[in-house]
Formats: C-alpha cells, sequence, structure tokens
C-alpha cells in the first residue's frame, strides 16, 4: 500500500476492483466459450455475447488455447461457425509456437498428435526424428502409436520431448476425457525424461501473447476453466487469474492446495459484465 | 571380496531370465539344476501378468525347466489376494490370459480397477473408463509399475506408464501389489535389482531380457554383481555364495 497526500491506494488490487487498472484481457476458448463435443461443440451461453461486448470495450482482447485437435485455421473457421466474431492473428495456439521452436533448434520431430493438426506440420522436415511432440491426440492415442513415440525417444541419445500443454483432462458434451499431460507423463515415466511444455502454463507462451499486445503481466487478465493451466499459469506470469465455473471446472477446485484464483465466477459472461461495470465508474 | 554370505534361498525372475517369450536362455535349464543339488532354496518370482500361473508354469516345462506350481509367486496372485481383502469388484485390465488367475472374482458393477500388462487395454476409450471411475472413487490397483518390457519385435511400455498416466490425472496414488522387493535375479535395474540391494539382499542383475549398456549404474548401490546371464551367475553362486 502506498500513501500519497493521505490517502491510502492500494498498489495491488483484487478481484474484481482490479479490472479498472486493466488493460488487456486474455480468454481461454475450450470450456469458457463452447464445449467441444459431436460436430462443432456447443457455444456456452452467454459467451458469444460476452466476447463481443469485451471487443466494443477498450479493452486488448485476445485468445490463448491449447487446443491441438485442429489447425488454427479450421479452428477459428470452428468458432466463427459457432458464432463468435474471432479471427486467427488473435489466436495463440501451442502447434505455431512449437514450430517456432524447432526452427530455433534445428530440431526434426516425430508427431504423435490429432490427425487434424497434421497439416499444420506440414512445411517441417519430420525425417531422420530427434525429438517427439505429441498433442492432444485422443483417439490417436493407441498403445502402438504410444509405442512408437517411446521407442524414438529411448533409441535417441538425447532424448528430447515436447508436450503441446499438460492439460489432465478437459471436458467434452458426454464426459471428462483425458488430456495430454496423461500421456507426456506416461512417456516421462518410461523413459525417465522431463517433458518441455509449450503452451499453456509456459511462462514462454504466456509472454508471446503479452508481446503480442505490447503489455506487461500485470495489465492483464486471464480468464479460463483450468485452474492449474490457465489461472496457475497466469498468476505465475504476474498477471491476475480467473476461473469460470464452465468447462472442465469441478467444485474441489475452489478449496485447491495450492492455486487460489483471484476469482471464480458462475461463466464468462458474468466476468465480463464485473469487468465492465468496474471500469465504468 | 569382503565376507561371504551363506546364502539360504534364491530368487529367481521369470521373463527375461529364464526365457525371453518362447526361447530359453541358453544353458538356463542346466543351471537350475545345478542350483537345486545345491543347499538353498529355490523360488520364482514374477510381475508377468501376460498370462496366468499355469499358462506359465506350462511354457516353462515346455522348455524343459524343472519347476513346480507352487514354487512361483506371480504378481497376479498377490493382486487377487488384495481384491479378495478388501472385497472389491474390479475392472480388470489385464492380459485376457492372465483372467484365469481372476475367476470367482465378481466383476459386475465394478468399483475397483486393476490394471497388469495389457496393451489391448491401453487404448483411449479404456483408459477413459477408468479414468471416470477413479475420479468418481474407484481405488486403482497396479499389479505392477514397470516402464518397459521386451518383445520380440523391440522394446514395448509397460503397464507403469499408464499407472502413473491416471494417477496425475486423477492425482491419485495407485496401490502398487506385486513382486516383493527381495529379489535376486532380474534385468530391469531400478525395478528389481535396486529393490533387492535396498532389502540387503544381494541383487545380481543379468544381461539377458530389457538389460541395456549402462543400466548397473542406475542404482545405487550397484548390483552385488552383473553377469551376462542367469547360467553366468549360478555359476558365480555355487562357486562363491554358499
Amino acid at each position: 500500500m502506498r500513501m500519497r497526500s493521505g490517502h491510502f491506494v492500494m498498489a495491488d488490487e483484487g478481484w474484481p476492483g482490479c479490472a479498472k487498472s486493466l488493460k488487456g484481457v486474455i480468454l481461454d476458448m475450450c470450456g469458457v466459450l463452447y464445449d467441444s463435443g459431436e460436430g462443432d461443440g456447443v457455444a456456452i451461453p452467454g459467451s458469444i455475447e460476452a466476447v463481443r461486448r469485451l471487443k466494443e470495450s477498450d479493452l486488448q482482447l485476445r485468445f490463448c488455447t491449447n487446443e491441438t485437435q485442429a489447425t488454427r485455421e479450421k479452428f477459428v473457421a470452428k468458432l466463427q461457425r459457432l458464432g463468435f466474431d474471432i479471427s486467427a492473428s488473435e489466436v495463440f495456439p501451442p502447434a505455431p509456437a512449437a514450430i517456432a521452436v524447432l526452427k530455433d533448434r534445428s530440431l526434426r520431430p516425430h508427431l504423435l498428435v490429432h490427425d487434424g493438426l497434421l497439416p499444420e506440420f506440414d512445411g517441417v522436415d519430420k525425417t531422420n526424428p530427434n525429438c517427439v511432440i505429441i498433442g492432444d491426440a485422443a483417439e490417436y492415442f493407441s498403445y502402438q502409436n504410444l509405442n512408437e513415440a517411446f521407442r524414438v525417444l529411448i533409441g535417441l541419445e538425447k532424448p528430447v520431448l515436447f508436450s503441446l500443454g499438460q492439460g489432465k483432462y478437459y471436458k467434452e458434451t458426454d464426459g471428462l476425457k483425458l488430456d495430454v499431460g496423461v500421456y507426456m507423463k506416461a512417456l516421462e515415466y518410461a523413459c525417465d525424461l522431463k517433458a518441455e511444455v509449450i503452451g499453456k502454463p509456459s511462462p514462454t507462451f504466456f509472454q508471446s501473447v503479452l508481446n503480442d499486445m505490447g503489455l506487461q503481466s500485470h495489465e492483464a487478465l486471464m480468464i479460463g476453466d483450468d485452474l492449474l493451466n490457465d489461472v496457475g499459469g497466469a498468476q505465475h506470469c504476474g498477471m491476475k487469474g480467473v476461473q469460470v465455473r464452465t468447462g472442465k471446472y469441478r467444485p474441489s477446485d475452489e478449496r485447491h492446495p495450492t492455486v487460489m484464483a483471484d476469482g471464480t465466477v458462475d461463466n464468462l459472461a458474468q466476468a465480463v459484465e464485473l469487468i465492465l461495470n468496474q471500469r465504468r465508474r | 571380496m569382503a565376507g561371504r554370505r551363506a546364502l539360504k534361498a534364491v530368487l529367481i525372475d521369470l521373463s527375461g531370465t529364464l526365457h525371453v517369450e518362447d526361447m530359453a536362455v541358453p544353458g538356463a535349464q542346466e543351471a537350475l539344476n545345478r542350483l537345486r543339488q545345491a543347499s538353498v532354496a529355490v523360488k520364482f518370482v514374477t510381475n508377468t501378468t501376460k498370462e496366468s500361473k499355469r499358462n506359465l508354469l506350462e511354457r516353462l516345462q515346455h522348455l524343459n525347466f524343472d519347476l513346480q506350481e507352487n514354487e512361483i509367486f506371480t504378481s497376479l496372485s498377490a493382486a487377487r489376494s488384495l481384491l479378495e481383502q478388501k472385497q472389491h469388484r474390479p475392472l480388470l485390465l489385464v492380459e485376457d490370459s492372465a483372467l484365469e488367475d481372476f475367476t470367482g472374482i465378481d466383476t459386475s458393477e465394478p468399483n475397483a480397477v486393476v490394471i497388469g500388462l495389457a496393451p489391448d487395454h491401453f487404448n483411449y476409450q479404456t483408459l477413459n473408463k477408468a479414468f471416470r471411475m477413479i475420479v468418481d472413487g474407484a481405488p486403482l490397483i497396479a499389479i505392477h509399475k514397470a516402464r518397459y518390457y521386451r518383445r520380440k519385435d523391440g522394446l514395448a511400455l509397460g503397464p507403469g506408464p499408464f499407472v502413473t498416466g491416471l494417477e496425475y490425472a486423477t492425482d491419485c496414488r495407485a496401490t502398487v501389489v506385486g513382486k516383493p522387493e527381495k529379489t535376486f535375479f532380474a534385468q530391469d535395474a531400478r525395478d528389481d535389482v535396486g529393490g533387492a540391494q535396498n532389502a540387503g539382499m544381494l541383487g545380481i542383475l543379468v544381461r539377458t531380457g530389457k538389460y541395456r549398456e549402462g543400466d548397473e549404474n542406475k542404482i545405487s548401490p550397484p548390483p552385488h554383481l552383473t553377469c551376462d546371464s542367469f547360467p553366468d551367475a549360478v555359476e558365480h553362486i555355487l562357486q562363491n555364495l554358499l
């Protein structure tokens, strides 16, 4: 707390008051904007309108996702079909970030990813792989495919494993499903190595979004359904993190031993209402 | 060598030590017979969950190994005991051929998950099913947590990675039943010989099965001895440890 001419000024205000001094908002997508499932999935009630309201405000807006079942192009098209006003340049998924890393370090990947993500890697040299990349492969996480990835790693003198995210599970319309993090842990255990995470909650990943917005971390707020990877990851970088009670949220999240969200709201619509209210004052 | 220990019992791992799938390790049958003639008790321990005790016995006798069913201790039988004790109704993710060791156990409306070496069950759908059960409160029982094993076509993932993955997904710890820590001959350095050494027993690592160059440097303390194969290990025992 600073004292200035007799007034107490909060150097760091909590939620929702902190919304007054925000310059940007970063939204998680699956579980916040929509729930995935059959076909395109289903927009979460109020989310389309909430995004519109944010765009009309003076806040900068970006979307940060660990979506790896489809290319960014296809994924954004799906969100547009659901009714969201959103464009590819505003969306930050892990695959493009991974491709940059491969280039930077002269690595050639063996891919264990969903078929829908493969086109994203069309321009990448995949011969004689010297690393493995795993994404949210869902039903492509067959024993055989996992074994192939394992054999590549165990055969390398310096095995490198990239995991596009480290989520434990996500929610689809027909229930909870295992996420990439589970298989990351499986391969880590099998090969006795540590994976490098590209995507949330990697600080590098969040930083690339902040850089694109031209903001410092304390000027931005992250809203997500994943307590550890969205909220915890954002807080770790110096952002505020708010959890929504949609998507993969579970009541026990509000009693988590290590991560405490700055705020917990019913859904994105409520979060945006609170944010804009604070800024109207 | 400092101090001679008079051994009273020798526990022998099976898969990778006496045989690799359907082939005996050369000279192993004879070495076993020599060991039996010495004044030590001989027992067999195995984490093999791919087949029932009866299948295992048949396979080994077919390869001319001299052993009896009651000398074999498998982690499958240990898992069964636990299930009976706790009155769990298991979802058995074990190889079809291992199911025989669980006959008589009620598997309707399962309320526990049992994981053995079951590549056929380690697909996305079945693991999701297990995951949801554990999230709803079902205990996770791992017959063992081997990282990988050797097949004829190369190394293959064991149950360990999948158990670890489910523990991560659910924030739960599996109960690992199975292979006693006291093993003598084994070729997965970390899992077996390390365990034996830690239990105060002598561990001998053999360079067959899933052994990989440098394994002996991966456990602390290092193995009492690393040998090329089971017959060499027996030679050493007969010469030095009795």
